[in-house]
């Protein structure tokens, strides 16, 4: 059957992105996972994964374009049902209406999504309370002179956008690209936390961590490797987390539509800070399955994309549950902000050498601070302390991780 | 090896693990978790492209001498000038 692939939601407040680059020609094959296209967003480019296996029909929108979420940009052929269950009703017919598309895009069915994971769909009353401040004409200008929508809101400072406003910004002499580029990505940040802190009733948990088993079994582990095959300490973080959050609910999954949905797949986000501000937090797949080499693995060719700026649709929306790690930084603990529509986050403060009690002696160990954030309408400060209770055991067994 | 092909070696490795950093804007001094917000990854990808291309052995232990360029170079030219350095 035909289907349109059209741009998806790639995080709860992106309204557009650009498509910079066709990976697949008309008459090309594609399958299930294998990138379609390369859109470029405040987060960087991202290659969009298709949906289906099946075959391009039609380009619908050429490189150098300006698209809103939801929007058609090719048409395929796809084999079987699972294409049908993909497609949106009506979506052929439907011309993309201004303030409804971004409720429109297509969901990322979380049992046939490109890496396994269901994604995050932009909350439609979010669209709504955006689209209210724009007009319809201001909108569709600022779309044919290629304004973001970001801008246009900032400009606007909470009044209403007219036609005229949006001709004034156009001829506005434009920012350096590089702080532009920062100042997007810190707009998407604040929009993403703002609406965490303004629906998610945060509780927040500490729990201090010898971190000794962990380390000294990573050194032993680590001595015979040469550098490239050697782990580091966040991965057995990383591990511990997708473990804990496999084995107790209410941790793992999506709070969406009133209600929260667990998922049974554990894609843990891992919060990787840009050089030039800001941050993302693409997904290690199924993390609780993968052995640590595995893991390592996954995770340094993660870093490797997001340094090059360049991340997949899949790993972008797929994470069940995050990990914010400060590392060496050094400050003893990082309370984390949940990453709607997730429902926990874990922040782990840097590896410090403080005194600790053991066996009624006061001795030195590794600490690390680790803060949960969860999420009072799905669990309560009871269940959270049991999570970081069960990450805590699994980092004192760094062998059976 | 001269110190000053370890150092434009050392330059391009960093900028190939790292494509966001710009070659000109390098303190060779400077520690490079405080200039460029080096994570542990990071840190370990230069590592390993120290190790590989100048074919010698690093320890863990090794790591903070490849804190800065500067060090890392001097670092690197140490361990060639031991007779045993071989591969890892």
């Amino acid at each position: 059957m035909r289907t349109q692939f059209r741009l998806p939601s790639l995080g709860a407040d992106m309204e557009s992105a650009i498509l910079t680059e066709w990976l697949k020609k008309p008459g090309e094959q594609v399958r299930h996972g294998e990138p379609l296209a390369t859109v470029e967003t405040t987060k960087g480019l991202i290659d969009l994964e298709s949906y289906d296996d099946g075959q391009v029909l039609e380009q619908l929108v050429p490189p150098g374009t300006q698209v809103r979420v939801g929007t058609p940009l090719a048409s395929l052929e796809v084999a079987g049902i699972g294409g049908a269950a993909q497609a949106t009703p009506g979506a052929q017919a439907a011309p993309v209406t201004p303030g409804a598309d971004a409720a429109e895009a297509p969901p990322l069915d979380a049992s046939r999504p490109p890496s396994g994971a269901a994604a995050p769909a932009a909350a439609p009353h979010e669209a709504t309370a955006t689209h209210a401040r724009i007009s319809p004409a201001a909108r569709r200008r600022a779309h044919e002179l290629n304004i973001p929508l970001t801008e246009v809101e900032r400009a606007a400072a909470g009044g209403i956008v007219r036609i005229d406003d949006i001709e004034r910004l156009a001829a506005a002499p434009k920012p350096a690209p590089t702080v532009d580029a920062r100042a997007a990505m810190r707009a998407t940040i604040g929009a993403a936390m703002a609406r965490a802190k303004r629906e998610i009733p945060h509780y927040y948990l500490g729990h201090a961590v010898d971190f000794g088993p962990a380390r000294e079994w990573l050194t032993l582990h680590n001595a015979p490797l040469p550098v490239q095959a050697r782990l580091i300490e966040a991965v057995l973080l990383t591990k511990a987390v997708a473990l804990a959050a496999a084995r107790l609910p209410g941790f793992n999954g999506y709070f969406r539509a009133g209600g929260f949905e667990p998922s049974t797949a554990v894609h843990v986000g891992a919060a990787i800070a840009l050089r030039g501000g800001g941050l993302v937090a693409p997904a290690l797949l199924d993390a609780d399955r993968k052995d640590l080499t595995t893991l390592m693995r996954e995770f340094s060719a993660l870093v490797t994309r997001v340094r090059a700026g360049h991340l997949r649709s899949g790993e972008f929306t797929a994470a069940t549950i995050t990990l914010t790690s400060l590392g060496a930084d050094g400050v003893d603990v990082l309370y984390p902000i949940i990453n709607p529509p997730q429902v926990a986050i874990v922040g782990a403060g840097g590896v410090v050498d403080r005194p600790w009690v053991r066996n009624d002696e006061v001795v030195v160990r590794p600490v690390v601070t680790l803060a949960l954030a969860g999420d009072h309408r799905v669990t309560d400060g009871r269940a959270g302390a049991g999570f970081l209770r069960a990450v805590a055991d699994l980092l004192a067994h760094p062998e059976a991780l | 090896m001269a110190p000053d092909d370890i150092r434009t070696k050392l330059l391009t490795l960093l900028t190939t693990i790292a494509p966001d950093i710009e070659p000109a804007s390098v303190d060779p001094a400077r520690d490079l978790r405080e200039q460029f917000d080096f994570d542990s990854m990071d840190a370990l990808h230069f590592a390993a492209a120290v190790s590989e291309t100048f074919k010698i052995g690093i320890a863990e232990t090794d790591y903070p001498q490849l804190a800065s360029l500067e060090s890392a170079r001097r670092f690197v030219a140490a361990s060639l000038a031991r007779p045993q350095a071989g591969s890892t």
